[in-house]
Order: C-alpha cells, then structure tokens, then sequence
C-alpha cells in the first residue's frame, strides 16, 4: 500500500543527521517516496564534550564525516553509536542536504522539532511563489537520540500511512491529525504552505 | 551553416514530430500512471524544446481533458498551465478548457485549476497589458477568465477544505494584481501590479479591476474572521493577508486589525494543538510584519499582540527593522508628501471628509497619482473605525465600566474552560497601566469594529464605497450574516446601551441605506435596534400589571390544568424580579392567606433555593437585596401578617403550617413568634407552637427551647404557667433535659447575685421595670422552673442548697416558703431528700430543718427519715430544733432525754413540739406518740432542775394544762397518783395538783386523798411541797380541814401560821363537832387551835427547812391570772 503512494515526503531535522535519517531510512523500506533535510546553519555532532560539538559545513558526505570521526576518536565514537549512525547514513544517500538550499517540491514536510519548523516556514515563506502547489508542514517534536529517533521514525511512518490512505488529503488532515494526537500523545503543529 | 542548421533543426523537427506522435498514441492506449508518463514527454518537447509544436499538438494533448483517470486531468491543468506560460496567445484555445476542468468532478482537479487559475489570470491580464491592440477574441478570453475568477472566489465556500485553501490562495493572487505596490512594498521577480496595466486598456479598467481587489481583500478579511474556518484556512489566510501587507502596504491597518480580532475571537472549533498552530503561526506571520518597515504605525498593536502570544522581547526586537531603514522610509514618505499632489495630504488631513468619496467617483480615470491617494484613504479608513472606536472606548474604560462589563460577561462564560483558553492564556503583565488599558481598549475596539459597532465602524460605514464589480456580489451575503449573528457578545449588549445615550447624535447614524440594502440582502432583524427601551415608570407598570394578570388567572390555570407552571411562573417572578413585583405578589398573597398558602410555600422554596444557591440567580436581573434578605422578609411578612390576624380562621393551623413547613425559620421569625408569645391572649398558640418547632425541628431546637424557657420566668402567670407545662413536657421526653436543666440552674444561681440581674427584666418577660432588690416576686421568678421541675428530678434539690447558702436573708425566707409544695409533692421517702438529710451542707441548716418540718407536717416521719435526722443531730448539729418534727419517730427514752432543751425554746416552738407529741393538731388518727399525754406531764416533773430552769419546766406543764382534751381529769388524775409515789416527791406536784383541781373541781375528793396520803409521807420534809400543801388546803376549805386536823400539832401549828386565816374556820369546824367526834381529836391539836404555844423545837424544824426560791412562792400566788392570760397561738410564724 504505501508503495503505491504518490506521497512526497521530506523529513526534517535540525542536521540532517540522526532522527530526519532514521525516519527516511524506515519510510523508505515501507516504500515511500521520501528525503530527508537539515535546517540548521551546519552540521553538528556531538563532540567529546557538550560544550565541543564536531561541526561541518553542509556538502560534506557522510563518508567524510564518518573518516573524520574514525581519527578523531574510534573508540569514543564507536561507543556513543555516531560511527554506526553515519555508516547507516552513508548507505541511503551521500550526504547531508539543507533543506533552505533545496528546490524539490513535497506534498507533507515533517518536522522533528518547533525550532526545525519555523525555520522550514521561514524558508518556504522567503521563496519566491512559483506554481502554488500547497504543501503541508507537520511538526513532531522528537527529541534527538537514538531511541527518541527511532520511536518518533515509527510514529512518523504511522502517520504517513494514515495520510497516504486519504483520498483527499488536504481535506482530511485535520481530521487525521486530530486523531493521530490523541493517539501519539504528543502536541503537533500543522499548517500549509505554497511553493 | 544556416541551412544544414535548418535542415538538423527539421531533422529534429520531424524525429520530435514522429516521438510526440507515438508517445501520444501510447498514452492513448495506455492504462494507469504511464500515460502520464508519455504525456509528460509529450508535455516537454513541445511546450520546452519547440514552442512552434504546442500549436500543433495542443488539441491532441487537450483532448485527455475528458480521460477518465483524475491524474490525467490533473496533468492536463499542469500543462494548460505550463502551455499559458510560455505562450499567452494559447489562452483563448485553452481558458475554455481550463472552465470546464474547474467544474471537474475530482476534487484533485478542481483543486489544481484552482492552482494553475493564478497563474494563468496573472499571464492572462500581463498578456492584455502587453497588446497592443485588443482583438475579440481576447476579449472573449478575458471575459471566460473573469468567469472562471468569479467561480473560484464562490468556491471559498466549497464544502472542501482543500478547495477553499487554494482560493485563498488564489484570491491573494488577484488582490495583488490588481492593487498598486507603494514604495516600501516587498518586491519579487517577475511582480506584476497595476502599474503594469496600461491606462488605455478599455477592457480591464484600473480602477475598476482596483475596486474588484478591494471587494476580494475584504471577502478575504470576511473569511478570516469568519467564526467556524478551519486551521489550515485560517493560517492560508493568514499568510496570504500578510503577504498582502507586506508587499501592499496600504492594507496593513485592516491586516492587522484583522489578525488582532483574530487572536481574541480564534474559532471555537479548534482543537488545543490546532490552537497553538494557529497561534505559533500568527505569531510568526506578525514577527514578519514587523519586519517590514512600513508597519512602524503599527508597531505598538503588534508588539502588544506578540507579547500576548507569549513572544519574548528578544524575539520582538530580533525583528524590528533597522533604525536607519525607517530613518530612510520616514524620509521617502516626506518626500513623496511634499512632493506630490496636494490631494494625499489633503485626504491625510481632511481623514472623514465625505467629499473626498465624491472627488473620488470625478476623477475617474485620472491617473495613478490619484489612485495612490485613494489607497492612502482606502488605508486610513479602516485604521479610523477603529481607532475611532478605541479611542471613544479609552476615553470610558475606567475601572467601574471594566467592572461591570466583567461581571456583565459573567454570565456568558461556558461552563467549563474552553481548550484553547488554557493555551492562550498568557498573565497579563501590566494590568491597570495606561498601555494596558489602551490595549485592552483596542481589543474592544477591534470587536467592535468587526461587527460594525461603535462610532468608528458608524463613521466608516458611511465612507464606505460600495464596489460595484458585479461579478462579486453574490459571494457576499452570507459572510455579513454569519458575522454579524456571532456577536452576541458583552461589546454589543455593551453599544446597546451606549447607543442609547447616544440617540441625539442623528447625524453619526449610518446614512447610506440604499446602498447598503445592496449589500446586506440577508439583514438580520435586530430588535434591539428598532425597539427603544420604556419608561422606567411604564415599564415596572406594566411589570405589575402583568403579574397582577398571571395572578389573578388561578381559576383559569386549573381549568387548564397548568396550576404547577402557574404556581412556578409566579414564584420565579416573585424571587428574581424586582421590589414592585415582589410586592405586588406579596399583597396577593396576603389579601387571603388561608387559601394562597400554598403559593406562599412554593415561594418561599424559590427564594430559599436561591439562597441555599440550588437555583443561581440569572445576571441580568440584578437584586437589590441579598437572598437571605429576601427570604427573610417573606418569611417574616406571611408570619407577622397570621401573628396580627387573630381573628382569621385556622389562623393556628396556618400559622403551625408555616412554621412547620418553611424549609428554614430565620431568627426573625423566631423572634416573631417569641413576641407572640408574651401576649396573654395569644401566648398558647406560640408556645404551643415553640414546643412543637422544638421536638420537629431539631436542628434549631435550641433556638425554639430557648424561646420557650424565657417565657418560664414571664412576669404573666398565664404565660409563665403554659411555658412551665410545656417546658416539663419537653423535659420529660428525656433528650433535652441537660438544656433544660442548666437553664433552672442557672436562673437559680441569679438568686446569689446581690441584685436582680438585668435579663429577667424587660418588655419581652412582662417587667418593665428594674428592679434593684430582691422581692419576693422576683426571687420566685428565678424559681419557677426550677421548682416545677423539682419533683421529676429531684436531684436538683442539691443545687438549691447550693445557691440557698449564699443568698440573703430574704431570699432565703422566700425559698423556704416556695418550698413547701415541691417537698411535699417529693414525699419522705425520696432518697434525694434523704441525702440532702444526710449531707446538710453548712449553712443549710434552716433549709433542711424546713424540709423536715415540711415533711412532717401532716404525716408522722418515717423510719429512715427519723434516723438520719438523728444521726446528723447526734454528729454533726446538735441543734435540738432538728428533733421537733421527728419527735414522734424518736423513742420515749430519747424524747424525754431531749425534752430539758426542748421547752427552753421560743414558747411558740415549745408549743409545737407538745402539739406534735400529744398529736392535738394532727388530723391523723393513726397518729402515735412515743409518749401519752400522762408521761409527757410526769417527765416534765422529772427534769433535772439542774438542766431546767423550774420557771420553763412550769412553763411547759401550763402548755399541758392548756391542752384540754389530752388532759382530762382521768389523766391528771393518773398523773398526781403516780408523781406522788415518786420519792423525793417532784418539786411542782402541789402546783400540778391545784392547777388540776382548778381545771377539774370534780377531783377535790381525788386531792383530798393525796393531801392525807402526802401527811403520811410527811410532806413537811420538802419545803416546796410543804408550802404548796398549805396553800392547797388553803384552796380547797373547808373539804381540807379534815386532813389538816390529821396533821401533827407542830405542822398544824405551822400552817395556822403561815396562813392565819385558816385558824378560825378550821376552830369553828372542830367546835362544829359532836362531843363525840371532838373527842377524837388529840389535846395538842386542840391546843394548836385554840392558839397555845407550839413546841420551838418543831416550828425551829420547820424553819431549818431549805429556803425555797423566791419567785416559786410567787409564782404560785401568780399562777391562775397566767394561765388565763396565756394565748393559744396555732402555728409557728
């Protein structure tokens, strides 16, 4: 069923890194047509200490990254999962993607956090309007770890499936969305944009 | 080069031929996604590689309009759009096409036209802009584009949430064709505006395409605010407003007066997440127009408006706008302001001038220069209504009208906390401050204006241009109506009033109906507006009248049987509306009480619901007295109104229904009835009634009892008597004995003050007066109750000793004497009495000899009575008072021993005492003495002289003598028999034995033998006797002269000489005698008569005798005239 789906779906997080990637990876097996992007000014990583994150310029690859990492402290990074984070990475697209650099077109942008969703609805308000086409912005708030990820990739998926399901999609959302709070638990922000 | 390019271009042009051909064909035969697919190729030769193809194919690719996929169609729009762009002459081929899809029967599709409809208007009017010349055919495409326009704009009210996204969208579209950027405005690429449209162009006028933008903007306001719009709608909407701000200037006044009406009006619809989005959105949608310069007028309303949304200063001064890009703004517009024409700075100046409308429709066509001035005035006009209107409300909104619009409002909040309020919420920081109160104003304000109130939303409406654009009329009847009726708010109860007072001020009233009667086809009948408020007089009258109606329908709502609504009808209005209607329910009730008592009850429930708050009180109708006012005072009227009425049949059943039956009674009504009772006439029917309130009213029992116990002491006896029964009958049942207990006890223990305390004074207890000593009427009054309850609980008798040992003289007296009846009821046998017996605390003696006497009075005491008064004589008071009323209970031995000491006692006790001992004042014939009467007399003659004065014991006999019927001459007979065979012989036998003689002259014979016996027991030897000898026979000649001549000569001698006058006659007796008889007497005694001397030795004897007392020898001469003298006094006081 959702491989039939004609859903375009990007998610988005703060660095294109950890939940935004954990979601692309599991929406992509369901077969989803889907990407993934990053919202911050770079991409940042947690360092050895919470005051000394590793930071890289976007068009960076996760290869290099993961190359960075290995000499700066194999051990360390092997430990706190970022060496299989970036390998997994690296497996479903060469690197990390700023969401205020790309020209695609989606149908739903979900968000990771409030922070990642004003800044996709400042981005998308910045453009110039080209066809119109609405786009719907959803936030969840997932908090960035590997098991918050991981979760908030299943609740994403679940959420996607409902969505892919609607014949009328901008119709329903509300409806939907409405339902899958009550059922997640979790406050989510929506509104629609145009390109 | 040219041709071989030529020819590969042919080459070409033949190979995309032959492709376009086959793809078409295939997408023709082709099922599902990969038709699409071949027309998406199709799509790029020819609209990106060789425009010259789009002619030749377009009608081919047009004709998969009508497939039966919705992808299809949808691709179809896609590239009609796409085909538009590249080449604007297509339009008139396709815009048909384009209508027909917009009716699609796919939502997807109608949804993508909707879409494509934006840039295909803004390619179409580019394209008229840029003809030169105007053939028929574009104008007939214009004409199918205005149709298509009108369609979507009706579609803002599609069923779709979808569909009326993407009109909103494209309504943005339009108003930003049609309208003219101003300086500050935000560009874009490729922006087309107004200004790009040339004057000349006959078939879309500026000015008329400006009005038609302007129509849309507000239609866009319209939705905006409309109450039950989507999320998603609403932040569409509100993106594209601001859009509009931003890069149309002119309408930011009215945008931001519609996103404040939208932050304190959010639909009520949303969800609590929706909310927030809605609200994060605003938020940011505002932080994105403070960034724009042009939005400094405005910069306060909207960093208020952020603050409420919960923005942090960083955020707000993150966004404002570079000082010197205002600094060059500021300069700009100066510039422009000096610069051009007069007609800005008049219409700035000159804001409400009418005549600028009217300049308006002259200068037609006149150029843009005059166009900017009616954006100038287009812009101020709405800033104006409200601004008007805030001002008018700043100038009002002082803490007594914030007041009563808060408590007006009160009524009108829900029942529980709508969602979204809680994520709303934000405290309000400064409250009470000049800006917060301006805020608060315009908040109003914006209310107001939304629904077209206040003086600002009156003043515009009379500026208002009515658009003309045909086209558009119809999508405007329902958003005025579903506006308008949503206002149901406090603002408008609100302007209700104030319009009112404002009623003089004709001139502001909207003026322009005709125009307007366009515009609002579906006008809702207010009535408030057509209805003016009546005289406050007319009005309680007719209130009155009315009631007056429903009231006197009784008859009528029986027969119809509705009496139960009757009956609540009337009660609602007499316990919410106001005095007048009270009262005038109030008199109904009371012309006839008897029968409407029933009504008084329902009533009576009503307000008591009211006060116990089971029924809240509706807010408009404002009482003027709290409930328990109210309840009270009906309460407290129908009992008064039975109280007065005495006359009025079953007025106490009524009025015990009343008291019975109200759901509560008030302390005035307590009172009330506590009057009633003091009146003689009406005291049984309150008391009755009191005591009844007390056994079935137990939660104010107290209060009832109390009312009763305080007429116990009422000065009235009818009263006090009743109040005592049924006091003592409450009492009996046992449950408030303790109250009613502490209460006699305590008015007993008033008894100990040194005065009357002031409570047993007074109106309410039937004494006036003061008094400050204790008569006898008052101590009794502190008795009452007391001594009634007496004989059910005699325990109580304790506490009266209590209290009795520390009152006055007088009061005691009064005690002893109230105390006779409950003693008696209480009987010998009462172990309390007993006990009190037994105790006899100090100083209670009087008291207790009081009880004794009490109950001994009529009765002989009893055993144990006998024996405890003797132990207490016995150990602790050795009174010998206590005796007396147990005297007979005592044994013979103890009352003999006890007698010395009782005749020293006061005569009248002494008298007492001898009555309770011979039994002569007792009525019982089982009376029984431990003495008779004969050994009462001889144990007086045998006390111990020593113990007794002689002159008390003589006392005593004379008491015994006087005792007649106890002493007849049998008795004193026995009596003188067995004193004279006492030896030594008592001391008063003789005076007995005259004193006997004098009572019974029948005993003389019984004397003269004791006086022959008494010779032979040579009664000479006492002198006392002796004396008394003579003295008898002295009295009893001439029977005596026969024993005096049996007494030796020397002793005859003596008598002669103490009393001569015996010589003669006792001479002339003997010479009286035969020789015979005289023969017998002795020569001595012959010689002792005939007046020889007598021996010295035997008068010496005599004389050696021991000398009697004085007084004895008188008060035997004494004795008769005393005994005579002597009164027989009954009782004791």
């Amino acid at each position: 069923m959702p491989a039939t789906s004609s859903l375009k779906v990007a998610v988005i997080c703060s660095s294109n890194m950890n939940r935004s990637m954990e979601a692309h990876a599991f929406l992509s097996k369901k077969g989803f047509h889907v990407e993934s992007y990053g919202t911050g000014d770079k991409v940042k990583l947690p360092g050895p200490a919470p005051d000394k994150p590793n930071c890289y310029e976007f068009g960076i690859t996760y290869d290099e990254i993961y190359q960075d990492l290995l000499v700066k402290d194999k051990t360390f990074y092997t430990q706190n999962g970022l060496l299989h984070m970036l390998d997994r990475n690296k497996r479903i697209k060469p690197r990390p993607e700023r969401f205020q650099t790309s020209n695609d077109k989606f149908d739903i942008l979900v968000t990771c956090e409030e922070r990642v969703y004003d800044q996709v609805i400042e981005a998308l308000e910045g453009r110039t309007p080209t066809d119109n086409s609405s786009v719907h912005v959803i936030n969840i708030d997932i908090q960035d770890n590997h098991e918050e990820a991981t979760l908030g990739a299943f609740l994403i998926c679940e959420l996607m499936t409902v969505l892919s399901q609607s014949d009328d999609l901008d119709n329903d959302i509300d409806e939907l969305l409405h339902d899958f709070e009550l059922k997640c638990q979790r406050p989510i922000l929506h509104c629609v944009l145009f390109y | 080069m040219d041709s071989r390019r030529s020819t590969a271009v042919q080459f070409f042009m033949e190979e995309d031929n032959n492709k376009i051909v086959e793809w078409l064909n295939q997408a023709a035969l082709s099922t599902d996604n990969t038709k699409t697919d071949y027309l998406r190729r199709v799509q790029e030769i020819i609209i990106n590689k060789d425009a010259s193809l789009l002619d030749n194919f377009l009608d081919e690719v047009l004709g998969f309009q009508n497939d039966r996929s919705g992808d299809v169609r949808k691709f179809i729009v896609g590239f009609i759009e796409e085909a538009c762009k590249k080449d604007p002459d297509v339009l008139p081929k396709v815009v048909a096409n384009l209508s027909m899809l917009l009716q699609d029967s796919s939502v997807q599709v109608q949804k993508r036209v909707i879409q494509a409809a934006s840039q295909v208007y803004r390619g179409a009017l580019a394209w008229l802009a840029k003809a030169r010349a105007i053939s028929e055919e574009m104008e007939a495409a214009w004409a199918m584009m205005g149709s298509i326009k009108a369609q979507i704009v009706n579609m803002i009210d599609s069923d779709n949430d979808g569909i009326r996204t993407h009109s909103v969208k494209f309504l943005e579209c339009v108003v930003l064709l049609q309208t003219y950027p101003e300086v500050d405005s935000m560009r874009r690429d490729n922006d087309f505006s107004l200004e790009d449209v040339p004057l000349t162009l006959k078939i879309a006028r500026r000015r008329k395409l400006e009005e038609e933008a302007n129509m849309v903007f507000d239609l866009l306001i319209k939705f905006h605010g409309s109450p039950h719009v989507s999320s998603v709608n609403l932040m569409t909407c509100m993106g594209s407003l601001t859009l509009i701000a931003k890069m149309r200037p002119q309408f930011m006044g009215k945008v931001i007066a519609a996103l404040e009406t939208l932050h304190t009006n959010l639909p009520p619809t949303l969800s609590k997440s929706q909310v927030s989005s809605v609200r994060k959105h605003l938020k940011m949608q505002l932080l994105n127009l403070l960034k724009h310069p042009s939005s400094v007028d405005y910069h306060n309303n909207i960093t208020t408006l952020l603050t409420d949304l919960g923005a942090t200063y960083q955020e707000v001064l993150k966004s404002y706008p570079k000082i010197e890009e205002l600094r060059r703004r500021q300069k700009r517009v100066a510039e422009t302001l000096s610069s051009s024409q007069a007609a800005v700075s008049a219409s700035k100046k000159s804001r409400l001038d009418i005549d600028d409308d009217d300049e308006e429709e002259e200068e037609d066509e006149e150029g843009m220069d005059d166009i900017h001035s009616t954006d100038v005035h287009h812009k101020k006009h709405t800033d104006l209504a409200i601004d008007v209107t805030e001002q008018f409300i700043v100038e009002r909104l002082s803490p007594e009208f914030a007041a009563q619009l808060v408590i007006l409002s009160m009524a009108k909040l829900p029942d529980s906390m709508p969602p979204n309020f809680s994520a709303m919420y934000t405290p309000i920081a400064a409250a009470g401050t000049q800006g917060q109160i301006r805020h608060v104003a315009r908040l109003i304000a914006t209310q107001l204006t939304a629904v077209g109130l206040g003086p600002g939303a009156r003043q515009a409406k009379k500026l208002q241009v009515i658009p003309k654009a045909a086209s558009l009329d119809d999508d405007d009847d329902e958003m005025p109506s579903s506006t308008k009726s949503s206002i149901s708010t406090v603002v408008s109860g609100l302007m209700e009033k104030e319009k009112e007072g404002r009623l003089k001020a004709a001139t502001l009233l909207p003026s322009g109906g005709s125009l307007k009667a366009v515009k609002q086809r579906m006008k809702t009948l207010k009535l408030s507006e057509i209805t003016r408020p009546l005289e406050n007089e007319v009005m309680l009258k007719m209130m009155a009248d009315a009631v007056q109606r429903i009231l006197k329908a009784e008859r009528a709502a029986a027969l119809g049987g509705v009496t139960v609504i009757r009956t609540k009808i009337i009660t609602t209005l007499a316990a919410t509306f106001n005095r007048k209607v009270r009262e005038v329910v109030l008199n109904f009730l009371l012309e006839d009480v008897r029968t409407q008592l029933d009504l008084g009850f329902a009533w009576l429930y009503e307000e008591y619901s009211f006060m116990q708050g089971f029924n809240r009180m509706p807010a408009f109708l404002k009482q003027e007295q709290s409930p328990e006012y109210s309840y009270n005072r009906l309460l407290c009227t129908l009992a008064r109104n039975l109280i007065e009425r005495a006359e009025m049949k079953d007025r106490d059943v009524l009025l015990a229904r009343l008291y019975l039956e109200a759901p509560l009674i008030t302390e005035e009504a307590t009172d009330l009835l506590k009057n009633m009772c003091g009146d003689e006439t009406r005291a049984p029917v309150g008391l009755h009634l009191l005591q009844d309130l007390v056994t079935r009213r137990p939660p104010k029992q107290l209060t009832f009892l109390n009312g009763l116990l305080l007429h116990t002491a009422h000065e009235n006896p009818e009263v006090r008597g009743r109040a005592i029964k049924a006091v003592v009958e409450l009492y009996d049942r046992g449950d408030l004995r303790s109250i009613i207990e502490e209460y006699a006890i305590l008015y007993l223990g008033f008894l100990r003050l040194r005065q009357p305390p002031d409570v047993l004074f007074g109106m309410d207890r039937g004494r006036p007066i003061k008094s400050d000593v204790w008569s006898e009427d008052i101590v009794k009054v502190c008795l009452y109750l007391y001594l009634a309850l007496l004989p059910i609980n005699e325990k109580l008798i304790h506490e009266l000793t209590r209290v009795y040992v520390q009152t006055v003289a007088d009061v005691k007296r009064t005690i002893l004497r109230l105390l006779e009846q409950p003693v008696r009821g209480m009987g010998m046998d009462s172990p309390q009495l007993l006990k009190l017996v037994e105790e006899c605390p100090k100083g209670a003696e009087t008291l207790v000899t009081r009880v004794i006497h009490i109950l001994t009075d009529k009765t002989p005491p009893s055993a144990e009575l006998v024996a405890r008064v003797r132990d207490l004589y016995h150990t602790r008071v050795s009174d010998v008072r206590f005796l007396i009323p147990v005297l007979n209970g005592l044994t013979k031995k103890e009352v003999i021993a006890a007698l010395p000491k009782l005749i020293k006692l006061n005569p009248v006790v002494v008298k007492e005492v001898f009555n309770r001992l011979l039994g002569t004042h007792s009525e019982g014939v089982n009376h029984t003495s431990p003495l008779t009467p004969a050994e009462l007399l001889i144990a007086l003659h045998n006390i111990d002289p020593s113990k007794c004065e002689l002159k008390t014991v003589i006392k005593a006999t004379s008491l015994c003598f006087a005792e007649k019927q106890a002493y007849t001459q049998e008795v004193l007979a026995v009596v003188m028999q067995h004193l004279m065979e006492l030896n030594p012989l008592p001391t008063l036998l003789m005076r007995t034995v005259i004193q006997s003689l004098s009572l019974y002259p029948w005993l003389i014979g019984f004397v003269m033998n004791i006086l022959q016996r008494l010779i032979l027991k040579q009664v000479w030897k006492q002198k006392k006797v002796w004396e008394g000898f003579i003295k008898c026979c002295q009295r009893t000649k001439p029977q005596s002269f026969q024993v005096l001549l049996q007494l030796p000569p020397a002793q005859l001698s003596d008598v002669l000489a103490t009393s001569p006058d015996l010589q003669q006659p006792l001479l002339s007796h003997v010479m009286a005698f035969t020789e015979n008889q005289r023969a017998h007497i002795p020569q001595s005694i012959m010689d002792v008569l005939l007046g020889n001397k007598r021996p010295h030795l035997e008068e010496y004897d005599v004389r050696m005798e021991a000398m009697s007392p004085s007084e004895l020898t008188i008060d035997i001469r004494d004795e008769p005239e005393e005994i005579r003298s002597e009164p027989a006094p009954p009782g004791m006081d």
